[in-house]
Protein backbone atom coordinates (compact mmCIF):
# COMPACT_ATOMS: atom_id res chain seq x y z
CA UNK A 1 0.00 0.00 0.00
CA UNK A 2 2.78 2.49 1.26
CA UNK A 3 4.89 1.49 -1.63
CA UNK A 4 2.16 2.25 -3.96
CA UNK A 5 1.52 5.56 -2.93
CA UNK A 6 5.03 6.55 -3.25
CA UNK A 7 5.42 5.82 -6.48
CA UNK A 8 2.28 7.93 -7.51
CA UNK A 9 4.30 11.02 -5.36
CA UNK A 10 7.66 10.67 -7.40
CA UNK A 11 5.93 10.97 -11.01
CA UNK A 12 3.03 13.34 -9.94
CA UNK A 13 4.69 16.12 -8.51
CA UNK A 14 6.79 17.66 -11.17
CA UNK A 15 7.83 21.59 -10.54
CA UNK A 16 7.78 23.89 -14.08
CA UNK A 17 10.95 25.80 -13.03
CA UNK A 18 10.80 27.27 -16.23
CA UNK A 19 8.23 30.04 -14.66
CA UNK A 20 9.93 30.46 -11.66
CA UNK A 21 13.81 30.96 -13.35
CA UNK A 22 12.20 33.32 -15.91
CA UNK A 23 10.75 35.69 -12.66
CA UNK A 24 14.25 35.23 -10.78
CA UNK A 25 15.99 36.20 -14.20
CA UNK A 26 13.87 39.07 -14.38
CA UNK A 27 14.10 40.31 -10.01
CA UNK A 28 18.38 40.25 -11.15
CA UNK A 29 18.23 41.98 -14.06
CA UNK A 30 16.11 44.41 -12.58
CA UNK A 31 18.90 44.67 -9.48
CA UNK A 32 21.83 44.68 -11.48
CA UNK A 33 20.77 47.49 -13.73
CA UNK A 34 19.87 49.09 -10.44
CA UNK A 35 23.23 48.53 -8.81
CA UNK A 36 25.07 51.83 -8.24
CA UNK A 37 28.22 51.39 -5.77
CA UNK A 38 28.08 54.65 -3.17
CA UNK A 39 31.58 56.61 -3.36
CA UNK A 40 33.31 56.70 -0.86
CA UNK A 41 33.87 59.92 0.62
CA UNK A 42 35.66 61.54 3.46
CA UNK A 43 33.70 64.51 5.34
CA UNK A 44 34.72 67.08 7.85
CA UNK A 45 31.82 67.64 10.59
CA UNK A 46 31.57 71.23 11.88
CA UNK A 47 29.32 73.13 14.16
CA UNK A 48 27.80 76.47 12.37
CA UNK A 49 26.07 78.65 14.33
CA UNK A 50 25.20 81.61 12.56
CA UNK A 51 27.68 84.61 12.92
CA UNK A 52 27.47 86.93 16.08
CA UNK A 53 28.84 90.55 16.64
CA UNK A 54 32.55 90.27 16.94
CA UNK A 55 33.80 91.74 20.50
CA UNK A 56 37.51 93.07 20.98
CA UNK A 57 38.96 90.47 22.75
CA UNK A 58 41.12 92.22 25.66
CA UNK A 59 44.12 90.36 26.46
CA UNK A 60 43.71 87.57 29.30
CA UNK A 61 39.96 88.70 30.05
CA UNK A 62 38.20 86.26 30.49
CA UNK A 63 33.91 86.26 30.16
CA UNK A 64 31.83 87.40 32.05
CA UNK A 65 34.78 89.18 34.12
CA UNK A 66 33.63 92.87 33.47
CA UNK A 67 30.16 93.20 36.10
CA UNK A 68 30.31 96.10 34.05
CA UNK A 69 29.07 94.78 30.79
CA UNK A 70 26.31 93.02 30.87
CA UNK A 71 25.67 92.53 26.93
CA UNK A 72 26.52 88.86 25.81
CA UNK A 73 28.09 89.76 23.25
CA UNK A 74 30.96 90.80 25.31
CA UNK A 75 31.58 87.37 25.99
CA UNK A 76 32.32 85.98 22.38
CA UNK A 77 36.15 85.49 22.14
CA UNK A 78 36.25 85.34 18.54
CA UNK A 79 39.30 85.02 16.30
CA UNK A 80 38.50 86.07 12.68
CA UNK A 81 40.92 85.04 9.63
CA UNK A 82 39.80 86.62 6.40
CA UNK A 83 40.54 84.61 3.04
CA UNK A 84 40.37 86.93 0.38
CA UNK A 85 39.68 85.66 -3.37
CA UNK A 86 41.19 86.26 -6.51
CA UNK A 87 38.38 87.12 -9.47
CA UNK A 88 39.41 83.28 -10.58
CA UNK A 89 37.87 81.92 -7.08
CA UNK A 90 41.94 81.28 -5.54
CA UNK A 91 43.13 82.51 -2.79
CA UNK A 92 44.33 86.02 -2.69
CA UNK A 93 45.27 87.35 0.50
CA UNK A 94 45.21 85.34 3.93
CA UNK A 95 45.07 87.69 7.16
CA UNK A 96 44.27 86.72 10.99
CA UNK A 97 42.98 89.62 12.82
CA UNK A 98 44.74 92.35 11.08
CA UNK A 99 47.99 90.55 10.15
CA UNK A 100 48.33 88.59 7.04
CA UNK A 101 49.64 85.25 6.65
CA UNK A 102 51.44 83.98 3.32
CA UNK A 103 49.29 81.02 2.57
CA UNK A 104 47.57 77.93 3.91
CA UNK A 105 50.29 76.32 5.63
CA UNK A 106 51.27 79.17 6.80
CA UNK A 107 48.29 79.78 8.56
CA UNK A 108 48.26 76.68 10.13
CA UNK A 109 51.25 77.38 11.93
CA UNK A 110 50.00 80.95 13.14
CA UNK A 111 46.40 79.11 14.18
CA UNK A 112 48.69 76.39 16.37
CA UNK A 113 51.11 79.33 17.83
CA UNK A 114 47.76 81.51 18.99
CA UNK A 115 45.77 78.29 20.24
CA UNK A 116 48.11 76.59 22.09
CA UNK A 117 48.55 79.28 24.45
CA UNK A 118 46.71 78.38 27.46
CA UNK A 119 45.60 81.85 28.00
CA UNK A 120 44.42 81.90 24.61
CA UNK A 121 40.50 83.54 25.55
CA UNK A 122 39.49 82.21 21.35
CA UNK A 123 36.54 79.68 21.48
CA UNK A 124 35.09 80.05 17.83
CA UNK A 125 36.52 81.27 14.93
CA UNK A 126 35.15 83.65 12.43
CA UNK A 127 36.25 82.74 8.37
CA UNK A 128 35.53 86.11 6.79
CA UNK A 129 35.46 84.81 2.72
CA UNK A 130 35.47 86.65 -0.42
CA UNK A 131 32.14 85.69 -2.33
CA UNK A 132 33.63 84.66 -5.47
CA UNK A 133 36.47 81.76 -3.41
CA UNK A 134 35.40 78.47 -4.59
CA UNK A 135 34.70 75.92 -2.51
CA UNK A 136 37.72 73.72 -2.79
CA UNK A 137 39.82 76.93 -1.30
CA UNK A 138 37.20 77.49 1.34
CA UNK A 139 38.35 73.45 2.38
CA UNK A 140 41.36 73.87 2.78
CA UNK A 141 40.70 76.93 5.15
CA UNK A 142 38.14 74.64 6.85
CA UNK A 143 40.71 71.69 6.81
CA UNK A 144 43.43 73.57 8.39
CA UNK A 145 40.85 74.97 11.25
CA UNK A 146 39.76 71.97 11.85
CA UNK A 147 43.20 70.51 12.64
CA UNK A 148 43.41 72.75 15.60
CA UNK A 149 43.03 72.11 19.08
CA UNK A 150 41.78 74.52 21.74
CA UNK A 151 43.89 75.05 25.02
CA UNK A 152 40.78 72.91 26.64
CA UNK A 153 41.70 70.00 24.70
CA UNK A 154 38.87 70.11 22.29
CA UNK A 155 39.27 70.45 18.43
CA UNK A 156 38.36 73.49 16.75
CA UNK A 157 35.18 72.53 15.07
CA UNK A 158 32.94 75.93 15.80
CA UNK A 159 33.47 78.28 13.14
CA UNK A 160 31.01 80.87 11.39
CA UNK A 161 31.43 81.78 7.75
CA UNK A 162 30.78 85.28 7.04
CA UNK A 163 30.51 86.50 3.34
CA UNK A 164 32.69 89.91 2.50
CA UNK A 165 31.06 92.10 -0.82
CA UNK A 166 32.77 91.25 -3.96
CA UNK A 167 34.58 94.29 -3.89
CA UNK A 168 36.32 93.88 -0.54
CA UNK A 169 40.25 94.46 -1.26
CA UNK A 170 42.68 93.14 1.37
CA UNK B 1 9.86 8.04 -27.33
CA UNK B 2 8.95 9.15 -23.98
CA UNK B 3 12.58 8.21 -22.86
CA UNK B 4 14.53 10.53 -25.58
CA UNK B 5 11.69 13.57 -23.89
CA UNK B 6 12.79 12.77 -20.65
CA UNK B 7 16.54 13.01 -21.53
CA UNK B 8 15.94 16.67 -23.22
CA UNK B 9 14.92 18.17 -20.33
CA UNK B 10 17.28 20.94 -18.71
CA UNK B 11 17.82 20.43 -14.86
CA UNK B 12 16.85 23.91 -14.13
CA UNK B 13 17.16 23.72 -10.44
CA UNK B 14 20.96 24.51 -9.97
CA UNK B 15 20.20 27.42 -12.42
CA UNK B 16 17.29 29.05 -10.08
CA UNK B 17 19.80 28.01 -7.09
CA UNK B 18 22.53 30.54 -8.55
CA UNK B 19 20.27 33.09 -9.76
CA UNK B 20 18.73 33.28 -6.49
CA UNK B 21 22.01 33.54 -4.42
CA UNK B 22 23.05 36.48 -7.31
CA UNK B 23 19.26 38.03 -6.48
CA UNK B 24 20.53 37.58 -2.96
CA UNK B 25 23.84 39.69 -2.91
CA UNK B 26 22.27 42.36 -4.83
CA UNK B 27 19.10 42.88 -2.90
CA UNK B 28 21.84 42.55 0.01
CA UNK B 29 24.83 45.22 -1.91
CA UNK B 30 21.75 47.37 -2.85
CA UNK B 31 21.90 50.69 -0.44
CA UNK B 32 19.21 53.58 -2.12
CA UNK B 33 21.33 55.62 0.09
CA UNK B 34 23.32 56.50 -3.07
CA UNK B 35 20.01 57.59 -5.18
CA UNK B 36 20.44 60.93 -2.98
CA UNK B 37 24.32 61.50 -4.15
CA UNK B 38 24.33 63.49 -7.00
CA UNK B 39 27.42 61.79 -9.10
CA UNK B 40 28.28 64.25 -11.24
CA UNK B 41 29.25 66.57 -8.54
CA UNK B 42 33.78 67.15 -8.21
CA UNK B 43 34.17 66.99 -4.93
CA UNK B 44 37.20 69.21 -3.74
CA UNK B 45 40.14 67.16 -2.08
CA UNK B 46 40.96 67.51 1.69
CA UNK B 47 43.24 64.78 3.02
CA UNK B 48 41.91 64.82 6.45
CA UNK B 49 38.47 64.19 5.03
CA UNK B 50 37.60 60.60 6.56
CA UNK B 51 34.35 58.17 5.94
CA UNK B 52 31.99 58.66 8.87
CA UNK B 53 29.82 56.08 9.87
CA UNK B 54 26.89 57.14 11.65
CA UNK B 55 25.32 53.79 12.30
CA UNK B 56 21.91 55.08 11.19
CA UNK B 57 21.51 56.62 14.04
CA UNK B 58 21.82 60.28 12.96
CA UNK B 59 19.62 61.36 10.88
CA UNK B 60 20.99 63.18 7.59
CA UNK B 61 19.60 65.95 5.17
CA UNK B 62 22.02 65.57 2.28
CA UNK B 63 22.00 68.56 0.13
CA UNK B 64 23.88 68.56 -3.60
CA UNK B 65 24.88 71.88 -4.62
CA UNK B 66 26.48 72.48 -8.08
CA UNK B 67 28.48 74.94 -9.60
CA UNK B 68 25.79 77.58 -10.19
CA UNK B 69 24.82 77.35 -6.80
CA UNK B 70 21.34 74.95 -7.46
CA UNK B 71 20.54 72.89 -5.01
CA UNK B 72 19.98 69.04 -6.30
CA UNK B 73 17.50 66.65 -4.78
CA UNK B 74 17.40 63.04 -5.96
CA UNK B 75 18.16 64.68 -9.44
CA UNK B 76 15.99 67.57 -9.42
CA UNK B 77 16.71 70.88 -8.82
CA UNK B 78 14.67 72.55 -5.85
CA UNK B 79 13.92 75.65 -4.58
CA UNK B 80 16.13 76.70 -1.31
CA UNK B 81 14.42 78.82 0.90
CA UNK B 82 11.05 76.52 0.86
CA UNK B 83 12.64 73.39 0.73
CA UNK B 84 14.76 73.79 3.70
CA UNK B 85 11.83 75.32 5.44
CA UNK B 86 9.83 72.00 4.70
CA UNK B 87 12.63 69.60 6.01
CA UNK B 88 13.11 71.85 9.15
CA UNK B 89 10.06 71.80 9.57
CA UNK B 90 9.87 68.33 9.38
CA UNK B 91 13.38 67.13 11.25
CA UNK B 92 11.44 69.14 14.12
CA UNK B 93 8.26 67.34 14.07
CA UNK B 94 10.77 64.06 14.15
CA UNK B 95 12.83 65.51 17.26
CA UNK B 96 9.77 66.12 19.21
CA UNK B 97 8.57 62.80 18.58
CA UNK B 98 11.71 61.29 19.69
CA UNK B 99 12.72 63.92 22.31
CA UNK B 100 8.82 65.40 24.25
CA UNK B 101 11.16 68.29 25.60
CA UNK B 102 12.36 69.13 22.55
CA UNK B 103 11.18 73.21 21.79
CA UNK B 104 11.26 74.35 18.85
CA UNK B 105 14.04 77.09 19.77
CA UNK B 106 16.41 74.17 20.50
CA UNK B 107 19.00 73.73 17.48
CA UNK B 108 18.36 70.36 15.33
CA UNK B 109 19.41 67.36 15.81
CA UNK B 110 19.83 66.83 12.13
CA UNK B 111 23.35 66.41 10.48
CA UNK B 112 23.14 68.75 6.68
CA UNK B 113 25.50 67.07 4.70
CA UNK B 114 26.99 69.40 2.07
CA UNK B 115 27.70 67.89 -1.47
CA UNK B 116 29.32 71.00 -3.25
CA UNK B 117 31.37 70.94 -6.43
CA UNK B 118 34.90 71.97 -6.15
CA UNK B 119 34.30 74.83 -8.26
CA UNK B 120 31.12 76.20 -6.43
CA UNK B 121 31.76 80.00 -5.34
CA UNK B 122 31.62 80.54 -1.58
CA UNK B 123 28.71 83.29 -2.08
CA UNK B 124 26.32 80.62 -3.83
CA UNK B 125 27.06 78.12 -1.27
CA UNK B 126 26.62 80.64 1.51
CA UNK B 127 23.27 81.21 0.10
CA UNK B 128 22.52 76.90 1.20
CA UNK B 129 24.32 77.29 4.53
CA UNK B 130 22.51 80.53 5.57
CA UNK B 131 19.26 79.34 4.91
CA UNK B 132 20.32 76.38 6.86
CA UNK B 133 21.05 78.63 9.88
CA UNK B 134 18.15 80.44 9.93
CA UNK B 135 15.97 77.54 10.21
CA UNK B 136 17.47 76.34 13.16
CA UNK B 137 20.03 73.74 11.14
CA UNK B 138 23.80 73.73 13.71
CA UNK B 139 25.65 70.18 12.69
CA UNK B 140 26.88 70.48 9.18
CA UNK B 141 28.81 67.87 7.45
CA UNK B 142 31.18 69.05 4.16
CA UNK B 143 31.75 66.32 2.17
CA UNK B 144 34.85 66.18 0.39
CA UNK B 145 37.57 63.48 -1.21
CA UNK B 146 40.95 62.19 0.38
CA UNK B 147 42.22 61.52 -3.33
CA UNK B 148 41.70 63.23 -6.87
CA UNK B 149 39.71 61.30 -9.35
CA UNK B 150 37.72 59.69 -6.16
Amino acid sequence: MSRRKKKHNDSGVELNLAAMLDMAFQLLAFFIMTFKPAPIEGQINLKLPPPKPVAGVKGGEQAGDDDKNKSAVEAINTLVISAFSTPGGRIQTLAIGEGNVAGVSALDGRLKAVLSDANSPFDQVIVQIGSKLRYEELMKIVDVCTKQTLPNGEKLTKLSFVELPADTQP
Amino acid sequence: MSGSKSEGEADLTPMLDMVFQLITFFMLVTSFKAASLDLSLRLPVVGSARPVETQGEESLLVLNVNKDGQLIVYSLPQDIVPYLKAEAKMARREAKEKNPRFKDTDDLPTTVVVRADKDTPFGLLNLVIKTCQENGFRKFALKATDRAGS
